[in-house]
């Protein structure tokens, strides 16, 4: 498989790396209008480095596109290479408007190619383990959830996440993570209620979300940009016969202390890193690669995508207005 | 040294037992009676001690008595308060203080009238980490509160609790007005908007076991908490106390009952359980009732703080029937 990237941000980077030492994937280039981010990301993935991506197109016509640029730029990526043929991987959240998802969606399918949103928590090992077990039947029916994904500030290139026209902010562009898992969990969103905190207040985007599920399934998330502490996710999981929770800041099953103390530096967005034989991000597209080859439907499809980008869309309406947003009601 | 003579009104409410014996270790405290129709719910306590029993509360009223500690069920708090302040009898009561509005400022008017202090059992006030946590916020540590996220989930109490006639409501009254009081503490703030959902999601009742509860506060505050009777039979304990402030320059959290030690016991009884050995919240409250009434001073929790947390979990009904926010306005 012939993969390119385009974006060579931090999930650029970890793109790079992990399809770097994947069996059978060979990245050909790696496209950033910064010349040593395209460099690093080549040297980390063995592939080509770009400043031009359309360039990186014609000179290596890689399968398959990793996009990783700014969410404001995703439509316009995703099209382009689909009118090209080529599959696509593009972070998450698919785009900032539900129009422009479904039309990225549509435009892919009318094209024959395909395309994948990187709902990377599906992946996370502690998460599809709850999954896994919430299905089984291990805590009878799941009634209620709570999800808590807090970190600092993301320092995109040009303060771009700082932008909601550009991020969509913390809902948009952070909590969507929880809200996919939450559908993924309970279904189909009956009512979403949400409040966030003022902008006006510098270095914070700090919002709770309930979203009530037509199942009766109630979910409470929380999110926070500019938390002080470390990168840390949370979930409880509960049904009618017991619970299951997780909380990233008690699974160290390795603490190494130096005496050269800790590092200063903090990651420009913070990305979790536990010991395990891969990250989730190889995991997520390892999975995409193998269901472009197979033809197989992914755990996360573009209508998952689309549904969270919906929802989320009501949570900033919600924030916005106090008044609890029926599903359906942001439709335009 | 001055005495202070008590009487127990009700052991209904299984808190009774704690706060006798926080009673019991004073030795400026007398505990002159207990009252309760139902002799056999008492007798452990009045034999072991040597306290005289009395069959209905007006006979222990007329007693030599300074003050009452009301631990009856939900729906008789009002009568037996007014019963007791026209005795002339301080007042340490329960909660919920009430079950209507108009009940609980009855209430408090009666005790005003008769220069008698109120006082509304909320002893999470006295837990050690939620007074440091006051201290810190006053202190201006984490700058102006923005938001709160608390849990009070417990395992269902079952018996009268389960009977609306009794309680007046479920878990989202039960358990609303505990972490409702500490944020009305922590902001200085009261609520004035309530957005709820409460449902019956984990047992095989017809009254309330879960919800979500969102408030908004006269000074912008917003926050959400889970009053859940959700902890399955298995988990290590009865339940939790949890609060997480975020405030403009840092955050902090509560977790209650973190001081413990984890068992995991073969010899009978939960096979896997937590055994706390944190401060005695109960003591506390008792403690500062008592102090307060022999120094004259006001009682730290009145009748009002009662009422304000109270009726957040009357609005969450309302709201959770109406599916729209509550509005609640300033009575004093």
């Amino acid at each position: 498989m012939n993969i390119a990237i385009i974006g060579c941000g931090t999930m650029g980077m970890t793109y790079a790396y992990n399809l770097g030492k994947m069996p059978g994937v060979n990245v050909s280039g790696t496209a950033d209008l910064l010349k040593e981010r395209a460099q690093d990301a080549a040297s980390a993935s063995g592939g080509k480095a770009y400043t031009d991506w359309e360039q990186m197109l014609d000179a290596e016509s890689p399968e398959t596109v990793a996009v990783c640029v700014p969410t404001y730029l995703h439509k316009e990526f995703v099209i382009k290479l689909a009118r090209r043929g080529i599959h696509i991987i593009c972070e998450k959240p698919a785009a900032l408007t539900l129009e422009d998802a479904r039309e990225m969606k549509q435009i892919c399918e009318e094209q024959g190619v395909r395309l994948f949103i990187g709902h990377v928590v599906r992946f996370f090992p502690s998460y599809a383990d709850a999954i896994h077990k919430v299905r089984s039947g291990k805590i009878g029916t799941a009634q209620m959830a709570h999800f808590k994904r807090h970190g600092s500030y993301p320092q995109g290139s040009e303060l771009w996440y700082h932008d909601p026209a550009k991020s969509g902010g913390v809902i948009m562009d952070l909590m969507i993570h929880d809200i996919d898992y939450a559908c993924w969990l309970f279904g189909d969103v009956e009512s979403v209620y949400a409040s966030v905190t003022d902008p006006s207040i510098s270095g914070i985007e700090y919002a709770q979300i309930t979203l009530k599920f037509q199942s009766g399934a109630i979910a409470n998330l929380t999110g926070f940009w500019g938390y002080p502490g470390p990168f840390t996710t949370q979930f409880e999981i509960t049904g009618d016969q017991g619970l299951i929770r997780y909380d990233s800041n008690q699974v160290q099953s390795l603490d190494l202390k130096t005496l050269a103390g800790l590092s200063k530096s903090q990651d420009a967005v913070q990305v979790p890193s536990s010991p395990a034989l891969h990250d989730p991000y190889y995991g997520e597209v390892k999975h995409f690669i193998e269901c472009i080859q197979s033809g197989e439907e992914p755990i996360v499809s573009i209508s998952d995508a689309c549904r969270a980008v919906e929802v989320a869309l009501a949570c900033k309406q919600s924030a916005q207005t106090g008044q609890p947003v029926p599903m359906g009601g942001t439709a335009s | 040294m001055k005495t202070l003579k008590i009487g127990f009104i009700s052991f209904a409410h299984m808190h009774a037992v704690s706060y006798l014996n926080a009673m019991l270790e004073r030795a400026d405290v007398e505990v002159v009676g207990i009252a309760d129709e139902n002799q056999e719910r008492v007798a452990p306590f009045t034999e072991k001690h040597g306290i005289p029993y009395f069959e209905n509360a007006s006979k222990l009223l007329s007693q030599e008595i300074n003050a009452v500690v009301i631990c009856s069920e939900n729906a008789r708090h009002a009568e037996l308060t007014r019963e007791a302040a026209a005795a002339g009898k301080h007042i340490l009561c329960e909660k919920p203080l009430g079950l209507s509005e108009k009940e609980m400022l009855d209430m408090i008017q009666v005790c005003k009238d008769n220069h008698v202090q109120l006082m509304t059992a909320f002893p999470c006030r006295y837990l050690a980490s939620v007074r440091e946590a006051k201290e810190a916020i006053d202190a201006g540590k984490i700058g102006q509160i923005i938001a709160m996220k608390g849990t009070n989930r417990g395992t269902m109490p079952g018996g009268w609790f389960l009977e609306k006639e009794h309680s007046g409501g479920g878990a989202v009254l039960d358990h609303t007005v505990h972490v409702m009081d500490l944020m009305h503490w922590f902001t200085g703030s009261v609520a004035e908007q309530v957005y709820a959902h409460a449902g019956t999601l984990f047992h095989d009742t017809a009254i309330d076991d879960a919800g979500m509860v969102h408030v908004k506060f006269q000074n912008g505050v917003f926050g959400v908490l889970d009053p859940s009777w959700s902890r399955p039979k298995n988990f290590p304990t009865w339940g939790d106390v949890t609060l997480e402030v975020i405030g403009t320059e840092g955050t902090l959290y509560i977790d209650a009952f973190a001081q413990k030690n984890d068992v995991y016991s073969d010899a009978g009884g939960k096979t896997a359980a937590w055994s706390f050995w944190g401060d005695n919240m109960d003591k506390g409250l008792v403690d500062s009732f008592v102090d307060s009434l022999l120094n004259g001073s006001e009682v730290a929790i009145s009748g009002e703080d009662g009422y304000y947390s109270a009726r957040v979990g009357l609005a969450a009904y309302e709201s959770a029937e109406t599916g729209k926010p509550v509005a609640l306005n300033k009575p004093f």
